[in-house]
């Protein structure tokens, strides 16, 4: 190998990327918006659950439920149920949901009569929370009658796993993989898109006449990429806070996300036959390679299959670092498994190039 | 058949005609040789592109292969690059094994390839100086190659920017930036005006006068007619035949003279053949009349001889 035309060809395709006024545009425009998006994002997650009521129950103590949110709810107090409806309705003051009492509930009750309570619900709640603020309904009644619920079992609550009560993973932390995740795609086609028009044009043929070998060639093309992907994604990761936390840590697994995107460029950039050829196979890189990010967005629905694709080691890692505060030993799984696919996905795209230029 | 050669490098050759017989009247030493490309066979899949081709080129000469579009001389030129590894037999070049040697032969190899496979977001001069730093050219200066092939005007100037002749031009360029040996040429004046093509032909001959062996390819006959010291036709993967191009259009041409004069209101015309007995008085007599017109020789173009070879013309 000659490290002088691996830097040679690298200086070149550094200096084909910067006259590219389009990935230039989009690598500027993905980093800017992704830091903005990432910054207006909320960074702490409220807890409380907030219920809207109506009625002239609400003179009386409602045994504790009124409490400002100490106990997980907080009931808005609205003095009609037509204001409630509306409030529901158009999702004010963060209410996912109302409970009308009607004026004559507390002589009701005290008659022995049963009472007709209405549960104002958004189209979109899930029927797990219904059914929780129906017992809710019925907690508040007894307690306004008076009487304890007809079982008063005692409850105990065993969290399995890490506790995230008070201290829930904000959006801003859900989102930092995915967005890193997403550069790093963006230069996934900048790089295909490079090695596209060397293959197209057919100047991967010239340099090969030349003394530089084919080892060469593929050295300067992964290196080159793995540069641009990681230099643009620790770019994003220092705006976004992505080193607060075991940064050596989080430095190798951006070279390791950039090593596996590198090789999935090459794959496409081989077989891509124009621009929209090159998009087009690097989107059906980029979407799977994505999975992983989004499942980080709804914790606990993660499918065992999400757990083989490439990047999910990368997504792990991420979050147990900058989520739990792992050290080297806690990621070491996540890791191994990122190297893994790393070198796969790398030495395919170097073999699949391989063979692209030596048929031009 | 069997038919005698005539090799490149002056003296005589070594090629396997239809029937793969080898007809070798060489009288070269390998090591003298710039280009020796023995019984050498390629296929893709299971079409055969190059069969059984040998040929010669010694410092200093300038061979024109010529052939149609699927004749198999690109595939040749690829073996000589390196590009592609001939299934069978061998190919040297400057006395080192290709593709053996790769590394060493192609720094003293210059190609201008049939495709323009240039850089087209680099100028003209970044172009050079990035093929220069492949080669380990140290300090390189490309002003003087592009003033060279007329564009020391354009040297900054990006190649997307450049005429489809100003980019073969620069091809030629870079073909010559590491003062090669030996120089492989793909169709070097397509696309070229007429003067710029006067040029680039102008240059092959410096470079052939410097002693790089020159392996031409060519569709225009009249150029190969012009450069070349030799001449192989080659069709369907096989060379037909191999000579100067003065021995060839002597060997199937026809010797007469074709003279057009004017009488009175009308123009005569009249074929005089050479080998007839009295030829040379009927010339001057015609050369002595007052209506003489024009006087042309009647031998063969290559083109005439190629179809009489390949049974088929060049396009």
């Amino acid at each position: 190998m000659s490290g002088a035309r691996i830097v040679a060809i690298m200086g070149k395709d550094l200096r084909e990327f910067a006259r590219n006024r389009f990935f230039v545009f989009i690598t500027l425009l993905v980093l800017v918006a992704y830091v903005a998006i990432f910054w207006f994002l909320p960074d702490s997650v409220d807890e409380t659950v907030h219920i809207g009521v109506s009625g002239t129950v609400l003179n009386t103590d409602v045994g504790g439920v009124t409490d400002g949110g100490t106990a997980g709810f907080a009931l808005e107090v609205y003095p009609s149920e037509e204001e409630l409806r509306a409030a529901v309705e158009e999702g004010r003051g963060d209410i996912v949901a109302g409970i009308a009492f009607p004026p004559d509930f507390l002589a009701s009750v005290a008659a022995g009569e049963k009472p007709t309570v209405r549960l104002l619900i958004p189209a979109g709640l899930p029927a797990e929370v219904r059914l929780l603020l129906q017992g809710a309904v019925d907690e508040v009644a007894f307690s306004i009658a008076g009487s304890p619920p007809p079982v008063d079992p005692i409850t105990e609550a065993i969290v399995l796993g890490t506790d995230r009560a008070g201290a829930q993973v904000s959006m801003q932390q859900q989102m930092r993989p995915l967005l890193l995740i997403m550069v790093l795609m963006v230069e996934v086609f900048a790089l295909s898109s490079l090695v596209a028009i060397e293959v197209q044009e057919r100047t991967a043929v010239a340099v090969l006449a030349t003394p530089v070998r084919i080892v060469d060639f593929l050295a300067a093309k992964g290196i080159f990429g793995i540069i641009l992907a990681f230099v643009e994604a620790a770019l994003l990761g220092i705006l976004i806070g992505a080193f607060a936390v075991n940064a050596p840590a989080v430095i190798v697994i951006l070279l390791l996300g950039a090593l596996i995107v590198t090789g999935f460029a090459m794959i496409s950039g081989s077989y891509g036959k124009d621009f929209m050829g090159t998009l087009m196979i690097s989107m059906l890189f980029m979407i799977p390679l994505m999975i992983p990010a989004f499942a980080a967005l709804f914790p606990g629905s993660t499918p065992g299959w999400v757990k083989i694709i490439p990047t999910y080691g990368l997504v792990d890692a991420m979050i147990r670092i900058t989520v739990d505060g792992a050290g080297w030993s806690d990621i070491a799984p996540a890791l191994l498994m990122l190297a893994g696919w790393g070198l796969v996905a790398f030495g395919a795209g170097a073999l699949v190039l391989r063979r692209r230029v030596a048929t031009l | 058949m069997e038919i005698p050669r005539v090799g490149p490098n002056g003296s005589g050759m070594s090629v396997t005609i239809a029937d793969n017989r080898d007809v070798t009247t060489s009288s070269d030493s390998p090591a003298t040789l710039a280009i020796d490309v023995d019984d050498v066979r390629f296929a893709y899949g299971d079409t055969l592109a190059v069969d059984d081709v040998s040929f010669t080129v010694a410092p200093g000469q300038i061979l024109g292969f010529l052939g149609p579009n699927g004749a198999g001389k690109s595939t040749t030129i690829k073996m000589l690059t390196g590009q592609l590894r001939p299934d069978t037999g061998k190919i040297s070049i400057l006395g080192m094994d290709m593709p053996g040697q790769r590394e060493q032969i192609q720094g003293r190899l210059g190609v201008c390839f049939e495709e323009k496979n240039l850089y087209l977001s680099m100028t003209g001069s970044e172009n050079l100086v990035f093929f220069a730093k492949l080669f380990g050219i140290q300090g390189f200066k490309p002003e003087p190659l592009m003033e060279r092939v007329g564009l020391s005007t354009r040297l900054d100037d990006r190649v997307s920017e450049y005429s489809k002749g100003m980019r073969q031009r620069l091809m030629v360029a870079r073909a010559l930036l590491n003062t090669p040996d030996v120089l492989l040429l793909d169709e070097p004046t397509a696309a070229l005006d007429p003067v710029s093509a006067i040029g680039v032909r102008d240059i092959i001959r410096e470079e052939a006068a410097r002693g790089a062996a020159v392996l031409l390819t060519t569709h225009d006959m009249h150029e190969a007619d012009d450069l070349s010291d030799h001449v192989a036709f080659i069709n369907q993967g096989k060379i037909l035949t191999i000579d100067t191009p003065e021995n060839l259009k002597l060997t199937h041409g026809t010797r007469s003279v074709r003279i057009r004069a004017r009488h009175g209101a009308d123009i005569e015309e009249e074929v005089i053949p050479l080998d007839e007995e009295g030829a040379e008085d009927r010339i001057r007599d015609a050369v002595s009349t007052e209506g003489l017109l024009t006087i042309h020789t009647e031998e063969a173009t290559l083109e005439d001889i190629f179809v009489e070879y390949a049974g088929r013309g060049l396009t």
